[in-house]
């Protein structure tokens, strides 16, 4: 039977592992860990003389341990996402957009690039844009990329999304189609209730994000002009873009910082202590740039007034760290630039007070936007 | 200015924040027994369970007090002085002198009127005092989210009286955890006491005295959907059934419950029988209290006395149809204090309730009512409906004199505004099941409702 809310009630505060205890230390521990040996192998094997990820990927007859990753990646969001649906499978939004998340993964995630090689193809990731992807704009790349390829990013980037995002929400991308969004909302679903509510994370989460964006949209400027005239201005070329001085070129320092810290270590190491979303809250650029498409475009959650009991599982069970109860017990209707739009709010609420909903009509609720959690 | 407010529940509170948007420099005191913090009495559920923390269930953030200058006193009120104009408060603390006034002392639970009634393993399920009590009876304490700051605080000014004081703890003295709790009393408090006990791997029992579950929101056939669902999830349903004795052991521990219909052994009651105003307190102040204990106001909460006002659960108001009672519900108390906080501002707004609403969460089943359903008004006709597709739902329409006055509605949501236009409108039967749909507010991908018409 299809319900809308949640079925049953949960014990979340009453799990160990999912709340800051030893072992759910020892799990974040465990996966920087694996980030650290995945980015850094060749470190460990000057060190100890193995490496340890590639030695199982050639076992395995996985070409490298990027599609190693790719294995395990797909794994932990098929076991999420069965510990998710069992608990919130009874909602068909839920259902639909899990196994959305399941499949892109899959085919698009791992299958695919695996696939493509050996047929003489090139390895591409059909569901990764820039800037998430941040390559994926450079001249360069773009240049090594068979042509329909090329133009499916261009466009995919700088057109569909952001117009798809307009007319959804970035909920279309986060939430359904990306691979980060996708393993948050499954593998990371245990510990969604740790991401912080407070205005200070709030705070923390603009400066941060617009920060990374900046910096990722400086990179990929600087590296196209260096497309342009790095061959004439070596000295040039090799600030920017040298591969030569391992990690600090720009282009390096961003690959380390943004892509293999932030999105990596960061991101997926400390699910289990501040909650699934570190990375898509506070970093990720593409989710900085859909979230002010998000912010004009048709996407908001309704609130329907008077109901609200300010009971708090919304603000709870949000993974992006929104206050939600803020807005539904003060009858206001919200679209905030960081909601992924998984819906948990809406699945819940016990007294249904909240919809995801696309609409043109949203002229009432453009002049709120607080910034405080209480409206003075 | 000097305003004080005894209680910081919904109602208090929104009368705080209401007087602090407007004057920020006024002296604003909140006096609670309870708790330090404002939380969401309606969530008490989900902290037991695990589902939240204490801190997720209070709507601000902790230092709202200290950002928003309230000054918390953390005591418990014992009387007004209205001619000197000042509440005392009990274990010898300074009074607390006053300009304005509001009480907002909110309900207490109706005590058990059997005997046995006050044995060890025997509470209820309102206050966070009672909520520590059933923790500790099923769970053996807190959940990993902890236990509210500072609980204990007040416990050596309480009284043997105070809804707030805490409860021994029978589970401690068997050594064990509940094994087979208890729930007596067929309100929406009761259910919650029973979804919690099966939540925590329990069977409770659940002793009713109607022929059915919630006879005032419910009609026979919504009823039997909710015992059904209560049966699979392993709760015995005793309808019909008058409690005698709660029977205890030699040590004084409640070891059973006895009913007109046979004795059940149990180890934990939660007696849900009601809540009433929680003024006890304020015997031998001058203020006025109707025959049910709540307070009198008039139609800007003004109580008897000059200066004094009173909000939420304790305040006997107009309702609707004319009556004087208290409203016992988080919304009214919130839409009181909003009046009150401007009252005690000076202004002269009046507390006007509209047309009935509510919704609640029966095990899983969503229910939204608007309007008058179940009054058993003269010349009614309920028309109804059920669903019984992927989704499944009842509809039930309450038709007066060709117009349509209330609606009940389980399984789906809808958006009770537009129900409520559609009672102000006097729309007829015909015209709402063909506009049903633009009231549903079902999320994303549910298929809508289709009624077929008999
Ligand atoms: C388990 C449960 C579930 C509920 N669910 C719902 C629901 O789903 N929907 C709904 O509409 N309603 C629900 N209610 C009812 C709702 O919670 C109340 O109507 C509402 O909380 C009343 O708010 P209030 O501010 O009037 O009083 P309260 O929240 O009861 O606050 C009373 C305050 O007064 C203080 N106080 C009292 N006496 C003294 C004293 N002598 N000295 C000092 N301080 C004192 C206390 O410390 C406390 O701060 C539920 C109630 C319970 C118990
Ligand atoms: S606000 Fe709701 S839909 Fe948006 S991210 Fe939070 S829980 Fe998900
Ligand atoms: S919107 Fe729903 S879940 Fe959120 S606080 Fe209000 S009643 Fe609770």
């Amino acid at each position: 039977m299809d319900q809308q809310g949640q079925n049953g009630l949960l014990s979340t505060y009453r799990e160990g592992w999912r709340n800051r205890s030893a072992a759910g230390i020892v799990v974040s521990a465990l996966l920087i860990l694996f980030y650290v040996v995945l980015y850094w192998e060749h470190k460990v094997q000057q060190h100890f003389g193995i490496a340890p990820l590639t030695a199982i990927s050639e076992a395995a007859g996985l070409r490298n341990r990027w599609y190693l990753y790719g294995f395990l990646y797909s794994l932990a969001i098929i076991g999420g996402a069965v510990y998710y649906l069992r608990r919130h499978g009874n909602s068909r939004y839920n259902r639909f957009r899990i196994t959305v998340n399941v499949a892109i993964q899959v085919a698009l995630g791992f299958s695919l690039p695996f696939i493509m090689p050996l047929f003489g193809g090139q390895e591409v990731y059909f569901s990764y844009f820039w800037p998430l992807k941040y390559d994926y704009l450079y001249p360069q790349t773009l240049a090594d990329l068979p042509l329909y390829f090329a133009l499916y990013t261009v466009v995919g980037s700088l057109l569909a999304a952001p117009v798809l995002a307009v007319l959804y929400g970035k909920r279309w991308y986060c939430s359904w189609v990306c691979g980060c969004g996708g393993l948050a909302n499954t593998f990371g679903d245990p510990w969604r209730h740790l991401t912080s509510k407070s205005t200070k994370s709030w705070r923390f989460e603009q400066a941060s994000i617009h920060l990374v964006l900046f910096v990722a949209i400086s990179t990929t400027f600087l590296i196209g002009l260096d497309w342009l005239i790095g061959e004439d201005h070596p000295a040039f070329h090799r600030i920017v873009a040298g591969d030569h001085w391992q990690y600090w070129s720009i282009k390096s320092f961003y690959v380390l910082a943004v892509g293999a810290v932030l999105a990596g270590v960061v991101g997926v190491g400390l699910y289990p202590l501040f909650g699934p979303r570190v990375w898509c809250r506070n970093f990720c650029p593409m989710a900085a740039i859909l979230g002010w498409v998000q912010k004009v475009g048709r996407y908001r959650i309704k609130v329907k007034p008077g109901m609200c009991i300010s009971c708090g599982n919304c603000s709870t069970y949000c993974e992006m760290g929104i206050d939600v109860r803020s807005y539904a017990q003060a009858d206001q209707s919200f679209t905030r630039a960081s909601c992924v739009g998984c819906g948990m709010c809406a699945h819940m609420c016990p007294r249904g007070v909240l919809k995801l909903e696309n609409t043109w009509e949203r002229a009432e609720d453009k002049e709120r936007q607080r910034l405080s959690v209480v409206d003075f | 200015m000097r305003i004080v407010i005894v209680g910081n529940g919904v109602a208090g509170m929104e009368a705080a924040l209401t007087v602090r948007r407007r004057e920020p420099t006024w002296e604003v005191t909140l006096i609670s027994e309870e708790s330090d913090h404002f939380f969401s009495r309606t969530a008490l559920m989900w902290v037991f369970s695990g589902q939240m923390s204490h801190r997720d269930i209070e709507p601000l953030e902790r230092d709202a007090y200290e950002r928003l200058g309230f000054r918390r006193v953390r005591a418990r009120a014992t009387g007004i002085d209205t001619v000197g104009r000042q509440v005392s408060l009990a274990g010898g603390a300074e009074p607390v002198p006053y300009d304005r006034l509001l009480i907002a002392a909110g309900s207490r639970p109706r005590p058990g009127p059997w005997p046995g009634s006050d044995a060890r393993g025997v509470g209820h399920f309102v206050t966070l005092q009672d909520l520590d009590w059933y923790e500790r009876e099923v769970h053996g304490g807190a959940s990993r989210g902890g236990a509210p700051p500072r609980a204990d605080a007040h416990v050596r000014a309480t009284a043997d009286d105070s809804p707030y004081r805490f409860r021994e703890v029978a589970a401690e003295r068997h050594g064990r955890l509940a094994r087979q709790p208890s729930v007596i009393g067929g309100g929406l408090v009761g259910i919650e006491a029973v979804e919690v006990a099966v939540a925590a791997g329990l069977r409770p029992y659940f002793f009713i005295r109607e022929e059915w579950f919630w006879p005032i929101a419910l009609d026979p056939r919504e009823s039997r959907w909710i015992s059904d669902q209560m049966g699979q999830h392993g709760v015995e349903v005793h309808l019909e059934h008058e409690i005698e004795a709660l029977e205890t052991d030699s040590g004084g521990n409640v070891s059973g419950v006895r009913t007109n219909q046979g004795r059940y052994p149990s180890d934990c009651v939660v007696i849900a029988i009601g809540v009433m105003p929680n003024t006890g307190w304020l015997a031998g102040s001058a203020i006025e209290l109707d025959e049910r204990g709540g307070i009198a106001v008039d139609e800007e909460l003004q109580t008897s006395a000059p200066g004094v006002f009173a909000a939420g659960d304790c305040a006997s108001v107009r309702w609707f149809d004319g009556t004087r009672r208290p409203e016992q519900l988080w919304y009214t108390a919130r839409d009181q204090g909003r009046v009150a906080g401007l009252r005690l501002l000076g202004d002269t707004p009046r507390y006007d309730r509209g047309t009935w609403y509510n919704s609640a969460k029966l095990m899983d089943i969503e229910y939204t009512t608007a309007g008058l359903v179940n009054w058993n008004l003269e010349r009614e006709q309920n028309w109804y409906f059920e669903e019984q597709g992927r989704v499944r739902s009842t509809t039930r329409v309450v038709v007066q004199d060709g117009h349509v006055v209330g609606f009940n509605m389980l399984g789906r949501r809808w958006d009770h505004t537009v129900l409520i236009r559609w009672i102000e409108e006097r729309r007829s039967l015909d015209w709402v099941l063909g506009h049903l749909n633009e009231a549903a507010f079902d999320t994303e991908l549910v298929p809508p409702l289709r009624v077929t018409r008999a």
